[in-house]
């Protein structure tokens, strides 16, 4: 799913690379974290996956696309098999739980019947199905973290990336967020999640990829958030 | 993707930047305006050139000579008038004899005793009024006949007609050239409209972006709102042209109209303008609204 060979980024504004020849492989179906210390190069990391930047160097094919080759007008069809979560949950203000849901599948032009259709199967998913027409704001952090999972989702993208989704949550709420993306885990997306919340990688003992200073320092297959920690 | 659903978007858009919307559609009707008036004065111009391109006539005098020992036209003067009407350049011809001329002297000046107290029939020479096929052979007619043998001058409007033509000119150049300044002003105003719904709406647009919407997809509101409020400000443009039309130069310039000095502006004019006025509003929204998302929605 993916599939990072030797592969290296730098901005012009930083003397140090953001990432240094990083080799990862990720299959289908898996759960892993990403962790390491700000500045470590983890949301370089996501935005070379999702080809909002493009790599210096190296090979790498995520979601089946070659991303070293893809044409500028294919990077959103490769976006459309990636679904996306972040720390501030980015919703639409103005529009209500389910628009933003559906707000998905509306810009790539699905049909109003699969909309009306899909949406409410999704929000009964993420345990939302009573708060269809609430506005962001109505809800709790949790419950907004929720629709942004159900938004990512909507499409049954082949690849769910998140970063740092419960880092606005307290301890039970992020529980429960994670007991979600297992689920969707369990669907056979596979999950790539960066975080900073120890106790919740050594309490899922998932794969852990562990990045500093732009260098992969550990990748372990049931790992715990740091030694000594 | 649906037309519905991105309707919906434009139209809250174009509600949540009013009065930049109306900022916009102002500045496109009134540069729009401009450039319709220019067309209407440019048409009018070519209309006023067949007008009097139909007038266009040249006088031809003969000498005190002929015009004293030929007055019925048999001799010298019979000569050029079959030499004239042989001419394939001319339409007609006809002969008018000193007491001819002298009549219609008397006539124009009528009730002004120091105009006819100055001449008798012996003063004005006869002539001949010539009128043209095609009103541009003018010179060629007029220096073909002005050396002919019992000629004494050869008299055309020229003059007063390029006068008229130099004035329609200007007036329709300074139209379009302020014209062109004012669409300048409409494509940064158009330019800046995009930039200001762009901003506003940049999560909605990063998160597009993110679910995998195309760059079409993703400007496409921002080039309908554009087009939108470019095509109401032409719309605007040609209402005011009409009404400017009905309530101004109609009844200020009837006199003119009426004595056929001038041409009327028609209802084909605007059949004419129309068009072209909704096409630049829409080329101008479009083309601006195209190139500043360019610059500014990153895919």
């Amino acid at each position: 799913m993916i599939h990072l060979s030797h592969v290296s980024k730098s901005y012009k504004t930083s003397t140090r690379p953001a990432l240094e020849d990083v080799t990862v492989d990720v299959g289908k179906g898996e759960f892993a974290f990403l962790i390491g210390p700000s500045g470590s190069g983890k949301s370089t990391f996501l935005r070379l996956l999702l080809r909002e930047e493009a790599p210096d160097r190296g090979d790498m094919t995520v979601a089946g696309s070659d991303l070293t080759k893809i044409r500028r007008s294919k990077v959103p069809v490769h976006r459309r098999r990636i679904g996306c979560v972040f720390q501030d949950f980015r919703l639409l203000s103005n529009k209500t739980v389910s628009q933003n849901v559906g707000f998905a599948l509306e810009v790539l032009g699905r049909n109003r019947n699969v909309v009306r259709r899909v949406v409410p199967e999704v929000l009964e998913l993420v345990g939302l199905e009573g708060k269809a027409n609430r506005l962001p704001h109505e809800l709790s952090g949790g419950e907004q973290q929720r629709v942004a999972i159900a938004r990512a989702f909507v499409n049954r993208p082949l690849l769910l990336l998140a970063d740092e989704p419960t880092g606005n949550l307290d301890p039970d709420t992020s529980a429960d967020i994670m007991l979600l993306l297992e689920r969707i885990n369990r669907t056979g997306t596979t999950v790539l999640m960066a975080t900073h919340d120890n106790a919740i990688v050594d309490s899922m003992r998932r794969r852990v990829i562990e990045l500093q200073l732009g260098k992969v320092v550990r990748d372990e297959d049931r790992g715990v958030y740091g030694v000594g920690r | 993707m649906r037309a519905g659903y991105v309707f919906s978007e434009v139209a809250t858009g174009l509600r949540r930047n009013i009065t930049m919307t109306i900022a916009m559609i102002i500045t496109t009707a009134i540069s729009l305006g401009l450039l319709g008036g220019g067309l209407l004065v440019a048409r009018m111009t070519s209309h006023a050139e067949q007008l009097y391109g139909d007038r266009v006539q040249v006088d031809v005098f003969l000498t005190t000579e002929v015009s004293k020992n030929d007055p019925n036209c048999r001799n010298a003067c019979l000569t050029l008038l079959d030499e004239m009407k042989a001419n394939p350049d001319i339409e007609a011809v006809e002969y008018h004899s000193q007491e001819d001329a002298y009549q219609q002297y008397l006539e124009q000046y009528r009730g002004q005793p120091a105009m006819t107290e100055i001449v008798d029939k012996d003063t004005l020479p006869a002539f001949l009024r010539v009128r043209l096929k095609d009103p541009a052979k003018l010179a060629i007619v007029a220096e073909q006949y002005g050396r002919s043998p019992g000629v004494q001058q050869v008299t055309d409007q020229r003059e007063v007609i390029n006068r008229v033509f130099d004035v329609f000119t200007a007036v329709r150049n300074i139209t379009l050239a302020i014209a062109v300044i004012q669409a300048i002003a409409a494509l940064l105003l158009i330019s800046n409209m995009v930039q200001i719904a762009a901003f506003t709406r940049r999560t909605e647009t990063s998160i597009m972006r993110l679910v995998g919407a195309s760059r079409w997809r993703t400007q496409l509101p921002f080039m309908i709102e554009a087009i939108v409020a470019g095509v109401v400000g032409s719309i605007l443009a040609v209402l005011g042209l009409w009404a400017a039309k009905a309530w101004f130069i109609d009844k200020k310039l009837s006199g003119l109209f009426n004595s056929g000095v001038l041409p009327q502006i028609t209802f084909g004019d605007f059949v004419f303008v129309t068009p072209i006025l909704l096409g630049a509003g829409v080329l101008l929204a479009a083309l601006s609204a195209y190139v500043t998302l360019r610059a500014y929605v990153r895919t």
